[in-house]
């Protein structure tokens, strides 16, 4: 983790420190530590200098860490990261950073009063949220009828540009709920990069029950810089024994939804200059017909203002067996159709997982996947790509450790032949202090 | 730094202050830290209403339900309803697919787990040229910010 923490921005790591040090004497009395650790070592062929393939070899260690049950009630911390070395000195990873602190944060959670405080790196999901910070996160309900959340702190998305001086980011959501009846939301957000504004939304979710248990769920977001609705999103949620289906309708407005301001990246940049609107309408639905089989459909309709329509139909069968509940089969098929033959294809894919091996074998589980796709015009002179995975793995010290062998190989229009080794090894700790 | 900043941050400090003194005052239904250890749940993704009825006046599960396609669509509910998604998941579980500053896509750091529904599956690279092409509003939600269209930059500029 140590080393992860000198990969990203300096003023990360000394914030993380003085993080350790202000709770260090709380952290000695940690009563429960838990650890887990995935290490996967990935080996395939890549032509990196244009002169012939060569073996690169990068080996990925992630790390997650939870700590509770402190002298101070309520008190925890969390850390997840992940670093990546090269074993074979290819240059195939050169201009990418080898690693990331995805989240170290403190958490206090008010043992009797419904409010509660998050401190450090980590992932915001509310609202017009969906974003990865350096800051504080408090959330709590104010009353029966109201709840808020707000945050505060710098963005981590954009720490790669400009430096971090000038980045700011902060938001929250405010709720109004009553009973079961409706929940309507607001949420807010603001994002600086070196001094310029990124982002500038406002959003609007909605949620309100309907009879016979249907629901309607609605969310929009209105860009506030360029002053337009970017997106509107409603879906009704129903269940008629067993079946379930979900209709829905969105609404984007390339200009305003895809404009992020001093931040914005291709392709998205160029999205929001062409100025087209999409509308969508579909349902997705899902039918349990026993224990054993599940069907789910999917049928969605695209039209632009400027673009030519398309229609995307799913269908997927899965089977479970009834006595191991890992071990499934499923096959899926997708169609996209579009008036214009450069958006067709047809998605094919098999998968299967076999559990509880053990008894009867050395091996534990095996799984196995192909995923095919056949386009209707070629895409670099090939009209198709396919990609079989093979797996198996094995259990050890009461499923403390896991071992997972995986190959791959693939045949699509920007690898000719590629196949690929991927080893790795979990490990899960639990102990206290 | 400039001057308009701190004076957010202020705002932000004051409302957080008054969020706080509330809280500590009112009972309303709040949704458990962990889903009970002992309730069986299991490892496929469950129905809740097995279980649970399909709501009462607090609480709607019905719309928790992880149906075929709730990998593709869970957000609504999820914008809504984080801590009830944190009741059975660590944060660390969405950032396979949900982060800023990945590397390996989900199918490929669990690739032996067939069983799960992950985007980009198989070939994306040429398959993501049509399914950008006709819906570019999901790339966003994830690929927005320049550290998460980092590995995009090379064919993009
Ligand atoms: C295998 C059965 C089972 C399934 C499936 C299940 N639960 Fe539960 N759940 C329980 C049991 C048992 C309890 C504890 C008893 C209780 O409070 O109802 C519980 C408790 C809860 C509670 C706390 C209730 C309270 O009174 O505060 C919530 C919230 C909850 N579950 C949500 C969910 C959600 C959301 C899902 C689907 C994603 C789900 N559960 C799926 C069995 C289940
Ligand atoms: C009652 C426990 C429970 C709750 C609450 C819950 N989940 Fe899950 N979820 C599970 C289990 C169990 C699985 C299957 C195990 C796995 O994939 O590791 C799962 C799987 C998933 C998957 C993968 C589905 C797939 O097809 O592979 C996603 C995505 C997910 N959950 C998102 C969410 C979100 C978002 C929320 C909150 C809105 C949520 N879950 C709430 C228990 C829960
Ligand atoms: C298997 C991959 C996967 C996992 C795991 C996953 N998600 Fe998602 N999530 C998606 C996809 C795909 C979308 C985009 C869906 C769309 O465009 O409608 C999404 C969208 C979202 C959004 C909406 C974002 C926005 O900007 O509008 C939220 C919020 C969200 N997920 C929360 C969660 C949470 C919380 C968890 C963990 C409990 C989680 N997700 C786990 C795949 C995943
Ligand atoms: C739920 C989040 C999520 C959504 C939605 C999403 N992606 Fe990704 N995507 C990822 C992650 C995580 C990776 C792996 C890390 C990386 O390359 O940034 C990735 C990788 C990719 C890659 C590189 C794949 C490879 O094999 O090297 C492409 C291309 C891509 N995404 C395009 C898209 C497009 C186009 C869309 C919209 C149709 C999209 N993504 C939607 C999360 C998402
Ligand atoms: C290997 C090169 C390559 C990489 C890497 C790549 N793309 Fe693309 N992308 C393309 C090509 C080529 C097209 C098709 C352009 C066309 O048809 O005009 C495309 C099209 C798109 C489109 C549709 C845009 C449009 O206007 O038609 C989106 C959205 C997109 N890519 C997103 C991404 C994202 C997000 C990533 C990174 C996660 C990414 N791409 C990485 C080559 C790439």
């Amino acid at each position: 983790m140590a080393r992860i923490l000198t990969r990203t921005s300096p003023s990360l790591s000394v914030f993380a420190c003085c993080l350790f040090l202000l709770f260090s004497p709380s952290m000695l009395f940690a009563a429960e530590l838990q650890i887990q650790s995935d290490t996967l070592l990935r080996v395939f062929e890549r032509d990196t200098t244009g002169t012939g393939d060569e073996l690169v070899a990068p080996i990925y260690q992630y790390l997650k860490l939870n700590a509770d049950n402190f002298s101070v009630e309520g008190l925890s911390f969390h850390a997840y990261g992940w670093g990546r070395q090269e074993l074979l000195d290819s240059d195939f990873f050169r201009e990418q950073s080898s690693g990331e602190l995805i989240y170290a944060y403190l958490e206090y959670t008010a043992p009797d009063a419904p409010f509660s405080a998050r401190l450090g790196r980590q992932y915001i999901f509310s609202g017009v949220a969906n974003d990865s910070i350096d800051g504080l996160w408090l959330k709590g309900t104010l009353s029966e009828y109201f709840s808020a959340s707000v945050y505060a702190g710098q963005p981590v998305g954009l720490s790669t540009t400009a430096g971090r001086s000038g980045d700011s980011i902060y938001g929250g959501r405010l709720a109004h709920k009553n009973k079961n009846f409706y929940e309507i939301g607001l949420s807010y957000q603001t994002s600086q990069n070196d001094g310029d504004t990124a982002a500038n939304l406002l959003g609007i979710d909605l949620s309100a029950g309907l009879p016979m248990n249907a629901s309607l769920y609605g969310y929009s977001t209105r860009n506030l810089e360029t002053e337009g609705w970017a997106e509107h999103s409603y879906e009704v949620n129903f269940q008629l024994d067993r079946f379930s289906f979900r209709p829905f309708y969105e609404y984007y407005s390339y200009l305003d939804y895809f404009d992020s301001g001093a931040n914005a990246t291709n392709p998205f940049k160029l999205l929001a200059l062409s100025g087209e609107d999409l509308s969508t309408f579909g349902v997705d639905a899902s039918w349990r017909q026993s224990e054993s089989f599940t069907f789910g459909g999917k049928f969605k309709a695209y039209s632009y203002d400027q673009n030519q329509a398309s229609n995307l139909i799913s269908l997927i069968v899965s089977w479970n067996s009834e006595s191991v509940e890992l071990t499934q089969a499923g096959a899926e098929i997708g169609y996209m159709s579009g008036d214009a033959a450069n958006n067709d294809y047809l998605l094919l894919r098999l998968y299967g997982f076999y559990d509880e091996l053990g008894d009867r074998y050395w091996l534990d589980f095996i799984s196995g996947d192909v995923v095919y796709a056949l386009y209707d015009r070629d895409i670099l002179g090939r009209s198709y790509s396919v990609f079989t995975s093979l797996g198996a793995g094995k259990t050890f010290f009461n499923d403390q450790l896991t071992l997972r062998l995986s190959g791959d190989y693939s045949q699509d229009p920007y690898f000719d032949d590629n196949l690929q080794v991927l080893l790795s090894a979990s490990f899960a700790y639990d102990f206290s202090l | 730094m400039p001057k308009p900043i701190k004076i957010q941050y202020f705002l932000f400090l004051l409302l957080t202050s008054v969020l706080a003194a509330c809280a500590v005052q009112t009972q309303s239904y709040r949704v458990p830290a962990q889903h009970p250890e002992d309730s069986g749940i299991g490892k496929r993704p469950p129905i809740c209403v097995d279980c649970h009825e399909a709501s009462d006046d607090q609480f709607n599960w019905q719309q928790f339900n992880h149906t075929t396609y709730f990998a593709d669509n869970h957000r609504q509910v999820a914008l809504r309803n984080e801590q009830a998604c944190a009741m059975c998941h660590q944060t660390s579980f969405c950032n396979d697919c949900h982060a800023t500053g990945l590397e390996l896509k989900p199918s490929l750091k669990n690739q032996t787990e067939t069983y799960r529904r992950t985007p980009h599956r198989g070939d994306y690279l040429s398959r993501h040229r049509i399914d950008g092409r006709v819906d570019p509003s999901s790339c966003f939600r994830c690929h927005r910010n320049p550290k998460a269209s980092g590995s995009c930059v090379r064919c993009h500029g």
